[in-house]
């Protein structure tokens, strides 16, 4: 549906893209993460045709739209803060496109209230001034208003990032529904990898222009390719040579001269080792209470190793209590050294 | 409990803080209406002459005003007024536009040419201004435009020409409104000049309002230019050179009174202006969109 | 657009024939790429210039060295009984002509360069199989990618014929002989750096007025910009306090002094201020004086009373702006300071003044700037009196209102134009300094 093709983009001397392959299969929600200055919204840009690549190709639905005038592209985007135009009613921001389009009056008329059904805005909020709608209910503007003029594909940047935590979540969910129902192609842009991981089939990770790996939510944390994408994705130990020379000691077979991680959930405190676990005595430092979890950091050969137990309300431990944290050399993810920088 | 106590204890302090300030604003305010009550009064004065021997006039009478309005033969006010009126409105369209176009442009596009414009701008606005005036009136002269009726088109090129140059609080205001707005209207498939007119300036009334309201003013308060380009065609007369010549040494006596009604009357709408204008001018310091 | 870049230098290059022919006949290569429109657009500016250079700017330009030889003849006329005039040489018109025809040769050879670079462009599209716009489409950009084209011709042509011209014309004059003195206001020379030997020499007459006047100047830029600023600020804070009542109506009060035009108020000061005018009359009728103040005939008078009357136009100004952003200022920063113990001085300078100092900065240059340029108040209130006798400038004359006079009044344009040119340098040093150091100047905008 949508391949990008070694595109390169730069900013004067700046390279801010380099050779970015992608494809986007039809209906897909797809995401692009990454830290801030990465690249995500830059490629973003690209596709809608703000920027215009230095070299490579935008193809959407087998035609190269590179050049492509961006109101030629059938792209619909919903804006971080959304872009509403605040002088305008909820009913003439979504019909501004098709006026711009010169459909005649009845048309337009038919189209925006179908649209405005969809996404559940009300008659009565549809003549209201966009300041006086809900964030939520202005997300359903914005969408509705890129959804307007029957787009093939839909463009997010970044569309929670100015909300509070609960309404976040709240409106992730509508997100999701909303893209289910209509089906639609969906570029999402964000720096949030929570929002990352829910929401999208497919995740292309950036860092520094460069796309570090491409995959499925749970490819891109169970088996992060490289390791900016396993320390940028969730939380993870590195394990340091202390660590690794202990474990190897009994029994484990992990090269030292690779970076070694582990994540926080596959890490266990006082259960009995099998099949090659290995017990790693050590002390409680500190811990966080979270409610649904706890999260242990312990001193353990060397190091401080952070270690997430759900809470099951019997075994919780005190700090200053001697433990012994369980690892299975399997879970850990090795990454040669000297990789790109890690930043996160 | 303790902080009522407290309260108690601070207030006359306080008090004579506060009577100490209020007496200080009430003494400057007076210092700051007396000039403008002073003119208003001799505008009603019956005696004539810019210097009597009374600060507060003998009587009192409407006649100023009524010679200011009826007398076509020395110095022929209405006729003047129009004049103005004339002049500012033409201004006030072209400098709107100019003012308008320059800071959008400015604010919005990517050209070569608008870092080095921006730097002419800022090295033009440290000449002083009456430099480039005789010169003009020369090339004003070299096209024709300094006599009879033309006097009026030359004063108009000269009030709306450089306006241009004067986009700062405009393009500052056009700078808060955000980017995305723009690109959803162009996503949408509106052009540049549909964002112009459709999106910004909708969004921009008070900066709107501004603009035309001080270009509007502006011919009504130079004598300058005026008077150099007018010379002694009066019939060509703005209301400012008006009001210079009735302060000169042949009208002074018998007009000096008539001045002051002159200035009442063109004060009161400008200052009304004004004082609508200073919300827009707060407003436009702000920004379009908040949050 | 391949490696090569597109210049005019490049165009010649590696041009192809139309590019390379429109060096000559200009519009050649946009016709020969099928802009015809575009092409003969350019191609009748090639005519009129050619129409005009062989006209008259031939001519304007060959008589620019000499700026005229032909004296104003008159001849008896036996016949009639009358002299006649035979008209000489204007040099003043010679002279303008001459920089528009700089302008004009100026113009036409930016457009060369543009069409060039154009024709090479468009040349360069085709060779690599690319679309070339068609009329249409050109038209329509010009109200959506190259709307600033169309929003901005008029502006920027406006400001060059009526602003640059002027200014370069005026420049101009200072390095003649342009003057009443000798009487050279017909007939005029070039007289090379002369006149700013004169102005800058302190032991000649007019060089002793010009440090006279400049001195006055700063003086005066300093007291108006830094006194209005701070007692402005003070009187704003003032009526912002919290125990202040009827803040909105002391703000009427003082605002309605600037809503009032500036020379109609300016206008009834100077008149007031007259050894018999009201306030004279005021002070002698209560008794406190015997004989009138001399707030116009003595210097140190007249620049007191400029200053304070400036502060009377200027407070209110300065209370309107900064209101807003004294409001800005973030409370816990006072309140910081009070737990400290510090007094409202203490605090005044310590938090309120290099705050607002902070974010004014461009204020207060741009206000120095209008206030070196301050013509109206000057001008208006003592007219730049007291004047000496043989001095051209008055004891409060500034350099805005001595070039007033030197030009509008005394007709001594060249010696008006150096002073024009010396206000201009100390201005530019003075923004140079301070403009580029402040941050609101460096961080226009981030990058994109």
């Amino acid at each position: 549906m949508i391949h990008l093709n070694g595109i390169v983009v730069k900013f004067g001397d700046f390279t801010a893209l380099h050779d970015i392959n992608v494809h986007v299969k039809e209906g897909e929600f797809f995401t692009f993460l990454g830290p801030s200055g990465c690249g995500k919204t830059t490629t973003l840009r690209t596709i809608t045709g703000f920027i215009e690549p230095a070299e490579g190709t935008v193809v959407v639905k087998d035609r190269d739209i590179t050049h492509v005038p961006i109101e030629n592209r059938n792209i619909g985007i919903v804006f971080q803060s959304y872009a509403l135009f605040p002088t305008m009613t909820v009913y003439d921001n979504i019909a501004f496109g098709l006026k711009i389009k010169k459909l005649n009056k009845a048309e337009i008329d038919t189209k925006v209230r179908d649209i405005a059904r969809k996404v559940d805005l009300s008659d009565e909020q549809l003549v209201k001034a966009v300041s006086e709608l809900s964030g939520g209910q202005q997300q359903r503007v914005a969408i509705a208003r890129a959804l307007v003029t029957e787009p093939a594909i839909i463009c997010m940047d970044e569309p929670l990032s100015n909300l509070d935590a609960k309404l976040r979540v709240q409106l992730r969910n509508e997100l999701k529904k909303m893209q289910k129902d209509f089906g639609i192609t969906t570029i999402y842009v964000t720096h949030d990898q929570e929002e990352a991981l829910t929401l999208s089939d497919r995740i292309a990770v950036f860092n520094r222009g460069y796309i570090e790996q491409i995959g499925t939510p749970n490819e891109v944390y169970n088996f992060s390719k490289t390791e900016f994408v396993c320390n940028f994705i969730g939380d993870i130990n590195r394990l340091g040579d202390e660590f690794v020379a202990y474990i190897n000691e009994n029994g484990a077979q992990v090269d030292p001269s690779m970076h070694n991680y582990i994540r926080l959930e596959r890490l266990h405190v006082n259960v009995t080792p099998e099949n090659g676990q290995i017990a790693v005595p050590g002390i409680v430092e500190t811990r966080e209470y979270y409610g649904l979890y706890i999260k242990y950091y312990i001193r353990a050969a060397g190091q401080e190793i952070k270690v997430i137990e759900k809470n099951d309300g019997i075994r919780i431990y005190e700090e200053g209590q001697n433990v012994t944290v369980i690892i299975d050399p399997r879970d850990i993810m090795a990454y040669p050294a000297g990789g790109r920088e890690v930043q996160a | 409990m303790t902080t009522m106590a407290e309260k108690n204890r601070m207030s006359p302090r306080r008090r004579a803080v506060n009577v100490l300030v209020h007496l200080l604003l009430a003494v400057l305010a007076l210092i700051w209406v007396l000039p403008i009550f002073w003119i208003i009064l001799t505008s009603f004065r019956a005696e004539p002459g810019a210097y009597t021997n009374t600060f507060l006039p003998q009587g009192y009478t409407l006649n100023n005003y009524v010679k200011l309005l009826t007398d076509r033969n020395v110095l022929n006010f209405p006729k003047m007024f129009k004049n103005t009126l004339i002049i500012a409105v033409c201004c006030c369209i072209c400098s709107t536009f100019f003012v308008l176009s320059v800071s959008y442009s400015l604010s919005r596009m990517r050209f070569r040419f608008r870092k080095p414009y921006m730097n002419i701008a800022m090295i033009l606005g440290l000449f002083p201004g009456f430099m480039a005036m005789i010169a003009q009136y020369f090339i004003l002269k070299a096209m024709g435009l300094t006599e009879g009726s033309l006097i009026r088109i030359g004063l108009i090129i000269v009030y709306s020409a450089c306006t241009g140059l004067g986009f700062q609080i405009a393009k500052g205001f056009f700078d808060t409104i955000p980017r995305s707005i723009d690109e959803a209207a162009v996503m949408d498939g509106a052009t540049q000049w549909q964002v112009f007119t459709r999106i910004t300036m909708p969004l921009s009334k008070p900066i709107v309002i501004y603009t035309v309201m001080t270009s509007f003013i502006a011919p009504w308060v130079d004598f300058i230019f005026a008077k150099v380009l007018c010379r002694a065609n009066a019939d060509q007369f703005t209301v400012a050179i008006g009001l210079w010549n009735m302060l000169q040494k042949e009208y002074i006596y018998q007009w000096y009174t008539c001045f002051a009604a002159g200035a009442v009357l063109i004060s009161i709408p400008i200052a009304a202006l004004f004082l609508y204008m200073q919300r827009f001018y707060v407003e436009g310091m702000s920004g379009a969109v908040k949050g | 657009m391949g490696n090569k870049q597109i210049s005019a230098r490049n165009a010649l290059r590696y041009g192809d024939l139309y590019t390379r022919l429109s060096a000559v006949v200009m519009g050649a290569g946009l016709i020969g790429h099928k802009q015809i429109v575009k092409g003969l657009l350019v191609l009748l500016f090639q005519a009129a210039f050619v129409f005009y250079m062989i006209n008259t700017g031939i001519h304007s330009l060959s008589m620019m060295p000499s700026l005229g030889t032909q004296e104003q003849g008159k001849v008896w006329n036996e016949a009639k009984q009358i002299f006649e005039y035979t008209t000489g040489d204007n040099s003043q018109q010679i002279l303008l002509a001459g920089v528009v025809a700089l302008f004009v040769i100026a113009a036409i050879i930016v457009l060369w360069i543009l069409q060039m670079r154009h024709s090479y462009k468009i040349q360069l599209i085709k060779e690599q199989g690319g679309h070339v716009p068609t009329l249409k489409e050109d038209l329509r950009s010009l109200l959506d990618q190259n709307l600033h084209m169309t929003l901005m011709t008029l502006p920027c042509l406006g400001i060059l014929i009526f602003n640059i011209v002027p200014l370069v014309y005026m420049i101009s004059m200072a390095f003649t002989t342009y003057s009443k003195e000798d009487n050279h206001l017909m007939l005029f020379d070039w007289d090379g750096l002369h006149q700013f030997q004169r102005v800058l020499n302190m032991n000649g007459n007019i060089g002793r007025q010009f440090w006279h006047v400049l001195a006055w100047t700063i003086v005066w830029a300093i007291f108006a910009t830094f006194l209005n600023y701070i007692l402005g600020m003070i009187l704003a804070m003032i009526i912002n306090r919290k125990d202040t009542k009827g803040k909105g109506f002391w703000r009427f009060c003082f605002v309605l002094s600037i809503a009032v035009p500036q020379f109609v108020t300016l206008m009834i000061m100077n008149i007031m201020l007259q050894p018999s005018g009201a306030i004279n009359v005021l002070l002698q009728n209560l008794g406190l004086i015997s004989s009138p103040l001399p707030f116009w005939q003595n210097a140190m008078w007249a620049r007191i009373t400029i200053i304070v009357i400036n502060l009377w136009v200027g407070i209110p100004y300065t209370m309107l702006q900064v209101t807003g952003i004294l409001q800005n200022i973030p409370n816990e920063l006072y309140e910081a300071a009070k737990m400290d113990g510090a007094g409202p001085v203490r605090i005044f300078f310590k938090i309120t003044l290099p705050y607002m100092l902070f974010v004014t900065t461009p204020y207060l240059i741009s206000s120095f700037v209008g206030n070196i340029n301050n013509f109206n108040v000057i001008y208006l209130l003592s007219g730049g009196g007291p004047t000496y006798v043989g001095d051209t400038a008055g004891q409060t004359d500034l350099l805005v209102t001595w070039l007033y006079k030197l030009t509008v009044d005394q007709q001594y344009y060249n010696l008006g134009a150096v002073i024009g040119i010396m206000t201009f340098i100390i201005l530019t040093i003075v923004t140079l300094v301070t403009y580029r150091n402040s941050t609101s100047y460096k961080n226009e905008e981030a990058f994109m």
